[in-house]
């Protein structure tokens, strides 16, 4: 070879280095001028397309006035927000605020915006677009439902930009939960939003017919294209603040696709027919029989534990003064005694349930605080198993009684009987009510199982309160007990046993009423922890909610995802989309 | 004309009424689209209370109808809740995606029910003819939901087939008759399911009209000048038992209608039934008034369709 071509290789090769060096140390230096976040997750594989079912389209598409929980799944996958609640940890952790610092008092946090990032259309974010978000959220006129989210003390949150980087929110009380609050509030472009909001018209922005060019947020991923009734489609977001380890900037998957199929079943057997990567919030049946292929298909299936769903039997304790219910009146006198609560109770086998009703795949439950929230369980209640000779000492000891045929009679010799509504689209409820009508006909009860559609059972149970007894779950989104304030609270919206009392109807409602509003205030972990226990001893002794089973959380992934490290809090599959990649 | 103006004038009435009907019950079935969000434990009475009242949800029937009428004339069809938008604009796209299958069915189930019909009616008695009569008799106690069902099995166990949807998610980009074909392979198994659900009525009812017809004299006496089997059947024997066919017509939309809504629900096509099962769990009053309009709209055009042919096939209705 001649020496003047190697000379002009080695040059070329030299020039090359010397360009991809340059380069490197560009991103890098960009990189850090932007302050992106480094993750900790194992390296993926960049490209490709994830495909995954919801029920239903999303509603809105903006993250103000989103309801339910399909709309927000979608809506987070584009958005982003100050504090985030990490999935796996249960704890909150620095997403665009890189820090925060907390007054002594605990009434003042002050965060520290991440710089240099972008949306996912290019502009800068800066602290005009925090100040611009929360005005949004907090507006009385646009009626957002996190709003009341940031009612602290009865008085909304307060928020003053200090510097192009730095927010401050100012709080009435201090607040135990306020880094929980963050989480979930997404952080908007003020550029594109303000002038909605000027003119009125904010609460038609964003609607899901808008063009993808009229969005633009902070999310590992941006709209790309919505087919009413059939599909969203999402693209990777090249602006994302986050990076992996080496440097790559998330997320793996260049396009997210979220089908729309409206049942359980349907999505299952597309996920069967790899239409699907990704399965969540499916029954145990379904799960026995993805695991009966689970070897020659390759599923990668998780059975996590208990959610934080808790499931209950409650009886109707409103006061029914004016209401012209004399028969569900008569029988609230055998309803306000805790002893038939906790004879209810006791003859309930919560075993049979999780077995019969959930294959196995749920946890029984004592109180409402499932042991799939490990920062706030109470571990040393106690958990009875089921006694029907416990429960028959308990109706002696109220005066009940039973006739020569075994029926149970009231102290007033009128036969026990009643009737427990539950929502007939929800067959596992459904299955429970039978099994508890099964347990207390043991001991004499004769109880009805009243199946209604879910509307009209929850008519009955807010409005008219013409029911006797009945079965619901309720899930809180995170596992901090303020989450559940309004079911506590004597005077909550969801306190759903008893929905008309001005003031606490018993002494232990108004303890309890007194334990919560002492631990929204508490700073200290451990203090709250003692005083969150007391709620839940004072719930599993006087039995407002005769709590039954919490159904595991089950997701599934095709063989082909990567960095699947699903989590009991929600959005299960989707908490860790930006690290997901697919083989 | 007038014949045509005094038909339209009852679809407009009936129209009404039945817009009336729905909104009546809608409004009297307990619960409401807000009621639910009172189970959030994050949102308080007030805001729900404050959200109720600034969508007009409180108001008594009569308001609330008029407003109705004032936004169905704008051609937003009233306001869904759930969607925060206007309820028109939700519905015509899954409207159009109702009708492609709903046609297609009916026109599959037609072309096949016609030969069908007329070879039983023709060879009435034969075992040909009663093996045929056993298996439209046995595919009629098939319920819609099972036979959509065991269809989508089929498709996840051969992988024929896709499992649900209208659209690949690349062939929107691709050629125009890529596109076309894209849609006709996720039209395959509902138009196949709507077809099953109701071709053996059909079958029945134009053998039964055929039979009727080629027993008539005018047709023996036809036979006996002579005139060829395949003349007799489908020029003369057929337009006699038009008449019933027709008014036949109009029901198959009606029942391809209500069947449509269970397929495109359990087969994930993306019309009117997943919305409106959706909208009806959550009370979303106007989507499901809006869908059941629609789906009237669609019935009463169906039949006046078969009205006007009625019209023009027989000339006792034009005497009339």
């Amino acid at each position: 070879m001649p020496k003047a071509a190697t000379k002009r290789r080695a040059l070329v090769c030299l020039a090359m280095i010397l360009v991809a060096a340059l380069y490197l140390a560009n991103t890098r230096a960009a990189q850090q001028k932007e302050d992106v976040m480094v993750t900790s997750n194992a390296l993926g594989r960049p490209g490709g397309t994830l495909t995954l079912a919801v029920r239903s389209d999303p509603k809105t598409l903006n993250p103000v006035l989103a309801v339910d929980e399909t709309t927000r799944e979608i809506i987070d996958c584009m958005n982003a927000d100050l504090i985030h609640i990490n999935r796996e940890t249960q704890q909150p952790e620095a997403a665009l605020a890189k820090s925060w610092s907390i007054s002594h008092d605990g009434e003042t946090y002050t965060l520290h915006i991440r710089r240099g990032l972008r949306f996912s259309d290019g502009q800068p974010l800066t602290a005009d677009d925090v100040v611009f978000s929360f005005q949004l959220y907090l507006d009385e006129k646009i009626d957002s439902p996190q709003r009341d989210l940031l009612m602290v003390g009865g008085k909304p949150i307060s928020v003053e930009k200090i510097d192009d980087y730095t927010v401050r929110f100012h709080l009435a009380q201090p607040y135990a939960a306020a880094e929980r609050l963050f989480d979930g509030l997404a952080i908007l472009p003020k550029h594109l939003l303000e002038s909605a909001y000027k003119a009125g018209t904010f609460a038609q922005s964003w609607g899901v017919s808008a063009a993808p060019d009229q969005f633009a947020g902070l999310g590992p991923f941006r709209l790309k294209e919505y087919v009413p009734g059939q599909r969203i489609v999402l693209e990777r977001n090249p602006y994302y603040w986050k990076v992996d380890g080496t440097g790559r900037r998330l997320p793996y998957i260049d396009t997210l696709v979220f089908l729309f199929v409206p049942s359980e079943d349907a999505q299952v057997i597309r996920f069967q027919a790899g239409d699907t990567d990704l399965l969540s919030r499916f029954s145990a049946a379904d799960f026995s029989v993805l695991q009966r292929e689970q070897a020659a298909k390759g599923y990668q299936l998780e059975d996590l534990g208990s959610g934080l769903e808790y499931n209950f039997l409650f009886f109707n304790l409103n006061n029914l003064d004016g209401k012209n219910l004399p028969a569900i009146t008569r029988k609230q006198s055998w309803f306000r005694d805790v002893r038939f609560r906790q004879a209810v109770s006791a003859a309930i086998d919560r075993d049979g349930i999780v077995r019969l009703v959930y294959e196995g795949r749920a946890t029984p439950l004592w109180s409402q605080v499932t042991p799939g929230n490990k920062l706030w369980l109470n571990t040393a209640l106690v958990q009875p198993a089921q006694s029907l000779e416990h429960a028959r000492e308990l109706l002696r000891g109220a005066s009940f009684s039973w006739s020569s045929s075994g029926a149970l009679l009231d102290p007033s010799r009128q036969p026990v009987e009643f009737s427990i509504l539950t929502s007939s689209s929800n067959a596992e409820r459904t299955k429970m009510a039978t099994l508890i009508q099964d347990d207390l006909s043991k001991l004499g009860m004769n109880v009805h199982i009243v199946p209604l559609d879910f509307q009209s059972m929850v008519a009955r149970l807010l409005n008219s309160f013409d029911y006797e007894a009945a079965i619901m779950g309720l899930a809180s989104g995170d596992v901090d007990p303020t989450s559940d304030m309004n079911v506590w609270l004597s005077n909550g919206g969801t306190h759903l046993w008893n929905l008309t009392e001005s003031k606490p109807a018993t002494a232990w409602e108004a303890e309890i009423n007194q334990l919560m509003n002492e631990q929204l205030v508490t700073l200290n972990y451990g203090q709250r922890k003692l005083l969150y226990d007391r709620v839940q001893q004072i719930v599993a002794d006087e039995l407002p909610v005769i709590c039954l089973a919490s159904p595991h959380v089950l997701v599934g992934a095709s063989r082909r995802v990567g960095n699947f490290h699903p989590s009991i809090l929600e959005p299960s599959a989707l908490w860790n989309i930006d690290e997901l990649y697919v083989h | 004309m007038k014949y045509l103006a005094r038909r339209l004038a009852y679809a407009v009435l009936l129209l009404g009424t039945i817009s009336i009907f729905s909104f009546a019950l809608l409004q009297w079935a307990p619960g409401n689209f807000f009621d639910s969000m009172r189970l959030d434990p994050h949102v308080s009475a007030q805001t729900v209370n404050a959200m109720r009242a600034r969508y007009g949800a409180n108001g008594p029937f009569v308001v609330c109808y008029a407003g109705w009428i004032r936004s169905l004339v704008k051609g937003d069809m009233g306001y869904s809740f759930a969607y925060g938008t206007a309820a028109g604009p939700l519905l015509w796209t899954r409207a159009r995606n109702t009708l492609v299958l709903t046609a297609s069915g009916t026109l599959l189930a037609w072309l096949l029910a016609l030969p069908l019909g007329i070879w039983s009616a023709a060879n009435k008695g034969t075992w040909g003819e009663k093996i045929c009569g056993a298996a439209t008799s046995s595919l009629m106690t098939i319920p819609d939901l099972l036979l959509s069902l065991i269809l989508l099995l089929l498709a996840v166990r051969t992988g024929w087939f896709p499992t649900g949807g209208m659209i690949s998610s690349g062939a929107a980009n691709a050629s125009f008759w890529s596109e076309i074909a894209d849609i006709v392979r996720h039209l395959i198994l509902p138009v196949a399911a709507l077809t099953v659900s109701i071709l053996p009525m059909l079958v029945r009812h134009i053998r039964s009209a055929m039979i009727d017809a080629l027993e008539s004299p005018f047709i023996r006496a036809a036979r006996g000048h002579g005139i060829p089997r395949r003349r007799l059947l489908f020029v003369y024997a057929l337009r006699a038992a038009s008449n019933p066919l027709i008014t036949l017509f109009g029901f198959s939309i009606a029942g391809m209608l209500s069947a449509s809504l269970i397929v495109e629900v359990v087969l994930s096509w993306p019309g009117l039934g997943p919305l409106m099962v959706q909208s009806i769990l959550a009370r979303d009053v106007y989507v499901v008034i809006g869908i059941v309009m629609l789906s009237s709209v669609f019935l009463v055009a169906g039949n006046l369709v078969a009205d006007v042919l009625l019209f023009v096939t027989d000339p006792r209705i034009r005497v009339e």
